[in-house]
């Protein structure tokens, strides 16, 4: 674990350097604001572009602050899911491309200790992004819409976090096995796209099926989900984690002769 | 036993044999020089033995607890690391204490003539900075082997003057192989030669061994004018090439040596520009044991 | 809401977004090798809102 504490610094510095550490939490800031921010103006929005008949009866619902938080949720399922595989995709196989992982791999390197560091720091800025993201987007409900429980939030982000940490180990892991980072960014997709469909089309049994984490995590707003179902997901969903750590640990170590001499 | 023992060594990618059948030892404190020509498989070579490369058959044995650095011949940095913070990490990697890694690197920079450039961010740094850092990485630790794949071909000739001069005092306590196809460099340092061709290794030796299997000695007379080489030629028995205005005579068991020779110059009064002794150069010595193959 | 609060209620996007806008072009100028011309990458950041300076950081960049 020394290893690990001298490559972990080794990622703190680059993701500072590379600004990630500031711009991914910047993205999913904006993600948070905009929901609640254009649901709020929609009225005036609608009226600005004419679109609507003079003295025609408006007649706007107001969305509740649990389906505002949902659709922030929704954009991180699609936008800041894109924006984290784009941003990691290259962790490891961008390194031996560019051969500055040779210098590392002729030492007596602990690959997992390797792997960990570079999950270590990606994790905590995905998750610092995802928890900013949300608090932002909860504020401003609660600034133009109703209250929400707090506990609820933390609830419903505390499950999503596992979620996020999930399809982030895959690109982690994607990006050891394959040799460049765009088809680990396509592999990482791929996987997920087709685990989602085969949760949709099969899975209506699959309580503890990871794939229904967002859904859970969701259900903590109005009320909570099934808790066995939900806890089986977690389980699940963390087994996953480490099995792809495990996995993506031993591509890096099994792919160490690709990098560039 | 040697500190490095490679026996069979064969590395194969599909049908092609990058390296076959390779075999040699490495002795403690001694350097050797491994010479061929591009796709000849030194830098297959030098990943097998820096444990980059599995090896297809054959083996690589170390000493026990035998210490590597590896410089390759494009070293590649993190670019936004500065070139202190990437040595000390180097150190502590290949396992220096984190108290003893900055003290090292500090040194160690020094010792390459970075000195001036200890906070500067590598991507900034230009092809002849980056060589001299490599070597920083690759001694950071003081292994007791050094592998470098071609450590001075990329430095311009003062350059190349200052890393021989380096590796030459790091020689004492540390056992070197490097590739090099500047064969006059290798000529100053080295007790080994490895002469490889086509992942084959098709001469090795110490220098003079090497030497007195190729280097073929001869006197070389030279005349005013041709016509004058030739005439000698006609007059004498040695076994002798003529070409344009110098006779070559070879010296070997059955020739002549320069003793004769400069006694039959002066008691026949010749009229002559002027006398050499001549060895073949390695250089020479290796476009001939290739051309031999 | 008045005006006032609701504007002070928006400040924190534009902040955002200029910030992104800044980190995005100081990277930029300090970048030797974007992929990509320079100006190019320039434009998009400063006229493309949020998204110019994302996609600066994800494709435009390179490490350096």
């Amino acid at each position: 674990m020394k290893q690990f504490s001298i490559l972990l610094q080794k990622e703190w510095r680059e993701n500072i350097r590379n600004y990630k550490i500031f711009w991914i939490p910047c993205v999913f800031i904006l993600l948070g604001i905009t929901e609640p921010v254009v649901n709020y103006f929609m009225p005036q929005i609608l009226e600005a572009s004419g679109g609507l008949p003079e003295g025609a009866v408006f007649e706007f619902p107001t969305p509740s602050p649990d389906q505002i938080l949902m659709a922030v949720m929704e954009q991180f399922q699609t936008i800041g899911i894109v924006v984290l595989i784009l941003a990691y995709m290259g962790t490891i196989a961008g390194e031996r491309n560019s051969g500055t992982a040779t210098l590392l791999y002729v030492r007596p390197l602990s690959f997992l200790s390797y792997f960990l560091s570079k999950w270590t720091m990606a994790a905590a800025i995905s998750l610092i992004s995802l928890w900013l993201g949300f608090l932002a987007g909860y504020y401003y409900t609660l600034l133009f819409f109703e209250e929400l429980e707090f506990s609820a939030l933390l609830q419903m982000v505390g499950s999503y976090s596992i979620w996020i940490l999930l399809i982030l180990t895959l690109t982690l892991a994607a990006s050891a096995i394959l040799p460049n980072g765009g088809l680990a960014a396509a592999a990482a997709f791929a996987v997920y796209l087709l685990v989602q469909l085969a949760d949709g089309l099969l899975g209506a049994n699959w309580t503890i099926s990871p794939m229904k984490l967002p859904g859970y995590a969701a259900a903590w707003l109005t009320g909570n989900p099934r808790l066995s179902e939900f806890v089986g997901a977690i389980g699940l969903a963390l087994l996953a984690i480490i099995g792809l750590i495990v996995l993506g640990s031993w591509a890096a170590w099994k792919n160490k002769a690709k990098t560039k001499v | 036993m040697s500190l490095v023992e490679v026996n069979n060594l064969t590395k194969q990618y599909g049908q092609e044999l990058a390296v076959e059948n390779l075999t040699f030892r490495l002795e403690k404190g001694t350097a050797t020089a491994l010479i061929g020509p591009n796709g000849a498989g030194k830098t297959t070579t030098l990943s097998m033995l820096a444990d980059l490369l599995s090896p297809s058959s054959g083996e690589i044995s170390l000493a026990d607890g035998l210490t590597v650095g590896f410089l390759p011949q494009y070293p590649q940095f993190f670019p936004w690391l500065t070139a202190l913070e990437f040595t000390e990490m180097a150190a502590k990697l290949s396992g220096v204490g984190a108290k003893k890694a900055k003290l090292q690197a500090i040194r160690t920079l020094e010792f390459v003539g970075l000195e001036g450039a200890l906070y500067k961010k590598t991507g900034a740094f230009s092809g002849g900075m980056k060589q001299r850092l490599g070597l920083a990485q690759a001694i950071v630790h003081q292994p007791k082997l050094l592998l470098l794949d071609e450590p001075i071909s990329a430095l311009d000739p003062t350059g190349r003057r200052e890393i021989m001069d380096l590796l030459k005092s790091l020689q004492q306590d540390t056992t070197i192989l490097y590739s090099t196809h500047i064969l006059n460099d290798a000529e100053e340092m080295t007790d080994q030669l490895l002469f490889m061709k086509d992942g084959h290794l098709i001469e090795h030796g110490s220098l003079e061994e090497v030497k007195s299997r190729h280097a073929n000695p001869r006197i070389r007379i030279r005349f005013h004018k041709p016509a004058e080489a030739v005439k000698f030629a006609e007059e004498h028995s040695w076994k002798m090439q003529v070409l344009t205005d110098s006779v070559y005579l070879s010296v070997d068991k059955e020739g002549s040596s320069m003793q004769q020779v400069l006694h039959t110059l002066s008691s026949e009064k010749q009229d002559i520009l002027g006398v050499e002794f001549q060895t073949a150069s390695l250089e020479e010595i290796f476009l001939k044991v290739v051309a031999g193959q | 809401m008045d005006q006032t609060t609701m504007l002070l209620a928006l400040l924190p996007i534009f902040v955002i977004q200029i910030g992104l806008m800044i980190f995005a072009l100081v990277d930029l100028i300090k970048n030797p090798n974007p992929n990509g011309p320079k100006w190019m990458w320039g434009i998009i950041i400063v006229v493309v809102n949020i998204i110019g300076p994302i996609v600066y950081f994800v494709v435009g960049r390179r490490n350096y």
